[in-house]
């Protein structure tokens, strides 16, 4: 098979942006732009040697707006593509992740946060872009977010990716960080058989009148049709616009067509809200308090809540796999029957608003914030948690590893 | 009779037309119908506006290169920005993409890349290409991308009402230059030949003909082609300067057309001019005296694709080297007994491998013992020439936290590291040093095992002292206990540069005999 040559199979020890890179290979990724940025740029540099290697490009570009552009007109070639980037790059990208959404155009945007704002910490961990993530560009969309945790994670989540981007005909961002994309773990690599994997709905060359052919068609199911694409010759010669536009894909300066394909991006995401969402459970069935978390910060979470049920509180993790589209349902229920939630989370309050908003005053919602630069100290997590449970804080010195030193550039 | 208002193809039926489908695309009445949209006209742009022009020359260049060189226009892809000649993507009867300000090269960068039998034009006007977009001609120029770019100059934004732009002639008048424009404009072909466009010349919509000569050899041309369409805007910039002013503003026809007077009076056409040279000259009052036409620059040089083709031989020998030594790799018996969470921490200075040995643990005992490992590295200012760290932490169960908490066992190889991180070594925790580099401290703990060895030392009489964290390696290995002597060795073995395998495993092995001999001891 062509299309597998040159990909890995087996356990790897591997970076984390290294194994984003071969998710992405395996999940049929065969066009790359992008613009150095740490801490993404290991995932450039990887693709910069493995796409030669399985007949793809990599090509770098002039800046984040450029990569994200040349990534939306290759994936209009047919060919599945993406981008990785950082903070200062995600918000050049924030552009023409627009167009990609308002074009249908299925790619993939990794963001290995780090500290922010502006140039922020280059090195270092943050989680501070999660609301960029949902709303980052102008304008009424919905967007898909995975939040990975581990390297064996930026690999599998990056598949996944693809797989909802070609699927939903959308952009989807997977929201990394320094600390799961600089560290190094085992990555079990399956073999291309073992994984499935999407290909987006697709008309080619004579499979329709050319002259009736309609590239935003809706569908006869309703709500969340997702219109198969065409890509460039095919000979049915289709148009695209950031503009509002019809479905054949023309500009309609009117509110009649801006409702139409504003409901059409935003139908199509929650009409399939419980196939996107994806979390992980444990002891929520007679929890008292749950930990609300994701990426890095939902793995480190996993201590202190180990500690707090050693003091018999009892507490519950849902790890946000999806962060976007939100599982509103899920915490919704839960709120119900707990006392609080405890959200952790690397910036001062991002996803916590998300909890109080399905909370909505049924429960508690307390966080463990930290504004990036480091991972959440687990004694701070751990006392969160007790206040949550109403159980005596106790008073916490910092247990930094690092000696705290005057940076130089 | 037809009124005003009414749908194009009632009109078109009601004088005797009928369309030869269920669609309402209409066809055979225009001789370019076939690649205009005739559902879309007419367009917005102006009367008097040079756009007409410049899309009439296109499609005529098009429907040249079908009829005389075969070209296939399903293969045919155009990419525009934003502004009036942004439109023209949505007027063409070809795949075409109306993208974001200025972000029609990169756009079709990617398209063409990734099916490089697309024929790529992009058309755009001034304020894209030179003002928003003006970092992407610039690179695309310089990469020699294969592509075609037309960019319609009428010397302003036109579509936000005539703002001043990056082509707006000094002293010419704009409505955000009401003054007279205080600065000075691009000379396109020659931003263009200098960024490294391999084709590259400028005409106005005056002179049709040669401008469609012109955009056949551009679209024909093998790299990244560039042509300077000048055309009147007749409801803004000519509204303001001298081209066009005090005319009647409803006859912007005329007025257009008083402004193609100016472009035959000030054209000079001068092929082969070197593009500095190709200058739009002005007088003091911005009115436009020269423009220079022509096709400036022909050069036939290797563009991108083929660049790119060369990559792909390169890549897959190193490919067969990387997959023959993976396929290579042995099967050793995994960890079977249950391994704590064990936490090392790795210290000395850059060039010591202090962060390969750090890897080199990670690997053997992830891969080779199938343990849990976590491994980082110390990135930052200290990462180059001073100080070096890396981390390892490792176990049977899953590793929530992934930094050290409190590493029970160091590998210190300069007296730096030894400064930096002794005092995090947990109580009864085992202290490895490189005791050639390493002076202990007068109040060096107590409640540690300190070993030394002479690693560097020792990696020097083996013939390479770069093997010295290698020494270590071994020495940590028989010490510590926590992964297998196996793993170790085949870890090191394929993690080292392959001339220096014999060296290393003899490094490793002597550093590890010093370790039993050390444990036997105490």
């Amino acid at each position: 098979m062509n299309e597998q040559r040159g990909l890995l199979t087996g356990e790897h020890f591997m970076l984390g942006d290294h194994a984003a890179a071969e998710g992405a290979l395996l999940a049929g990724c065969r066009f790359f732009a992008g613009y150095p940025i740490t801490p993404a740029t290991e995932i450039a540099e990887r693709m910069s040697v493995r796409l030669p290697q399985v007949g793809g490009v990599y090509i770098q570009m002039e800046d984040e707006l450029a990569s994200m552009n040349a990534i939306l007109g290759a994936s209009w070639a047919g060919i599945k593509s993406m981008t990785a980037t950082s903070g200062p790059g995600f918000s050049l990208m924030m552009e023409n992740l627009g167009l990609g959404i308002m074009l249908e155009t299925p790619c993939v945007l990794i963001n290995v946060q780090r500290g922010g704002p502006s140039t922020g910490l280059p090195t270092l961990v943050g989680q501070q872009d999660m609301m960029q993530a949902r709303w980052g560009s102008h304008g009424d969309y919905e967007i898909i977010a995975l939040a990975p945790t581990s390297p064996q994670e930026l690999f599998d989540l990056t598949i996944r990716a693809f797989n909802l981007a070609e699927k939903f005909r959308t952009p989807v961002l997977v929201m990394g960080d320094a600390e799961v994309g600089h560290m190094t773990e085992k990555v079990v690599i399956p073999s291309p058989d073992e994984v499935e994997i999407v290909h987006r709905p697709e008309v080619r060359k004579g499979d329709v009148e050319p002259d009736l052919f309609r590239v935003f068609r809706d569908g006869t199911g309703g709500n969340g049709y997702v219109s198969p694409m065409v890509a460039v010759g095919q000979g049915y010669r289709i148009h695209v616009t950031g503009l509002t536009h019809d479905e054949r894909g023309y500009p309609g300066m009117n509110a009649r067509t801006q409702d139409w394909n504003v409901h059409r991006l935003i139908n199509k995401i929650r009409a399939h809200r419980d196939e996107i969402i994806q979390t992980e459970e444990q002891d929520l069935e007679d929890a008292e308090v749950v930990v609300v978390s994701y990426g890095i910060s939902a793995r480190t979470s996993l201590w202190p809540i180990e500690l707090a049920r050693r003091e018999g509180i009892k507490v519950g993790y849902l790890r946000l796999i999806t962060v976007w589209p939100f599982p509103d349902e899920r915490i919704r229920e839960l709120a119900k029957g707990i006392r609080a939630f405890v959200v952790p989370e690397l910036n001062m309050g991002q996803i916590i608003r998300e909890v109080e908003r399905c909370a909505a005053g049924q429960a508690l919602v307390l966080g463990a914030n930290r504004p990036g630069g480091d991972i959440l100290e687990p004694e701070q997590v751990l006392n969160v948690i007790r206040q949550a449970a109403g159980r005596p804080v106790e008073a916490v010195g910092s247990r930094s590893h690092e000696p705290v030193e005057t940076l130089e550039e | 009779m037809p009124e005003k208002g009414m749908r194009r193809s009632e009109r078109l039926h009601m004088m005797g037309y009928e369309p030869p489908d269920r669609s309402d695309w209409v066809t055979g009445l225009h001789p370019m119908d076939d690649l205009l949209r005739g559902e879309r006209l007419p367009h917005i742009w102006c009367q008097g506006c040079g756009l007409g022009t410049a899309l009439t020359t296109f499609i005529a260049a098009l429907q040249w290169l079908e009829r005389e060189r075969g070209w296939d226009m399903d293969k045919v892809a155009v990419v525009s920005g934003i502004g009036c000649t942004g439109r023209i993507a949505g007027y063409v009867r070809l795949d075409s993409f109306h993208t974001t300000h200025g972000r029609a090269i990169p756009f079709a960068t990617g398209l063409k890349l990734a099916n490089p039998e697309m024929k790529v034009i992009v058309i755009s006007g001034d304020g894209d290409m030179a003002g928003i977009g003006g970092n992407h001609l610039i690179h695309a120029a310089r990469r020699n991308l294969d592509i075609t770019v037309i960019c319609v100059n009428n010397f302003n934004y036109g579509m936000t009402g005539g703002q001043a732009g990056p082509t707006t002639p000094h002293e010419a008048r704009a409505v955000t230059a009401q003054y007279g424009n205080f600065e000075y404009p691009f000379n396109l072909p020659y931003l263009a030949a200098a960024s490294g466009a391999s084709f590259v010349a400028r005409w106005t919509v005056l002179h049709a003909r040669r401008l469609e000569w012109t955009l056949r050899e551009a679209m024909e041309h093998p790299g990244f082609s560039f042509v300077e369409v000048i055309a009147p805007c007749s409801t803004a910039y000519a509204r303001w300067n001298p081209e066009g002013r005090g005319m009647d503003p409803e006859h912007l026809r005329r007025r257009g057309l008083e402004v193609m007077k100016y472009y035959k009076a000030a054209g000079r056409i001068t092929h082969d001019t070197h593009p500095k040279d190709a200058g739009v000259k002005v007088d003091e009052k911005g009115l436009i005296t020269e423009i220079v036409e022509g096709k400036f620059l022909q050069e036939v040089r290797p563009d991108l694709q083929e660049a790119l083709d060369h990559l792909a031989a390169r890549a897959d020998k190193w490919w067969q080297v990387e997959k023959k030594a993976l396929d290579d790799r042995p099967h050793l018996p995994k960890s079977s007994s249950h391994v704590p969470r064990t936490e090392v921490q790795l210290g000395g200075f850059g060039g010591q491998g202090i962060i390969s040995a750090g890897k080199i643990i990670g690997q053997a005992a992830a891969i080779y013992d199938g343990l849990e490992v976590c491994f980082t590295q110390s990135y930052g200012p200290e990462a180059r020439g001073g100080a070096a760290g890396s981390q390892v932490v490792l176990g049977s169960d899953p590793i929530h936290h992934p930094h050290l908490i409190q590493p029970s066992t160091m590998i210190i190889m300069s007296q730096g590291a030894y400064a930096k991180y002794l005092s995090f070594l947990a109580p009864n925790g085992v202290l490895l040093i490189d005791d050639g580099l390493v002076e202990l401290a007068e109040d060096h703990r107590q409640d540690i095992t300190t070993y030394g060895l002479p690693a560097t030392r020792i990696a020097e009489k083996l013939g390479n002292n770069r093997a010295a964290n290698t020494v270590m390696l071994g020495f940590w290995t028989a010490i510590a206990g926590a992964v297998s002597q196996d793993a170790m060795r085949q870890s090191v073995a394929e993690s080292v540069p392959p001339k220096t395998i014999d060296v290393n495993m003899k490094a490793f092995d002597e550093g590890y005999r010093k370790g039993i001999e050390v444990l036997d001891r105490s």
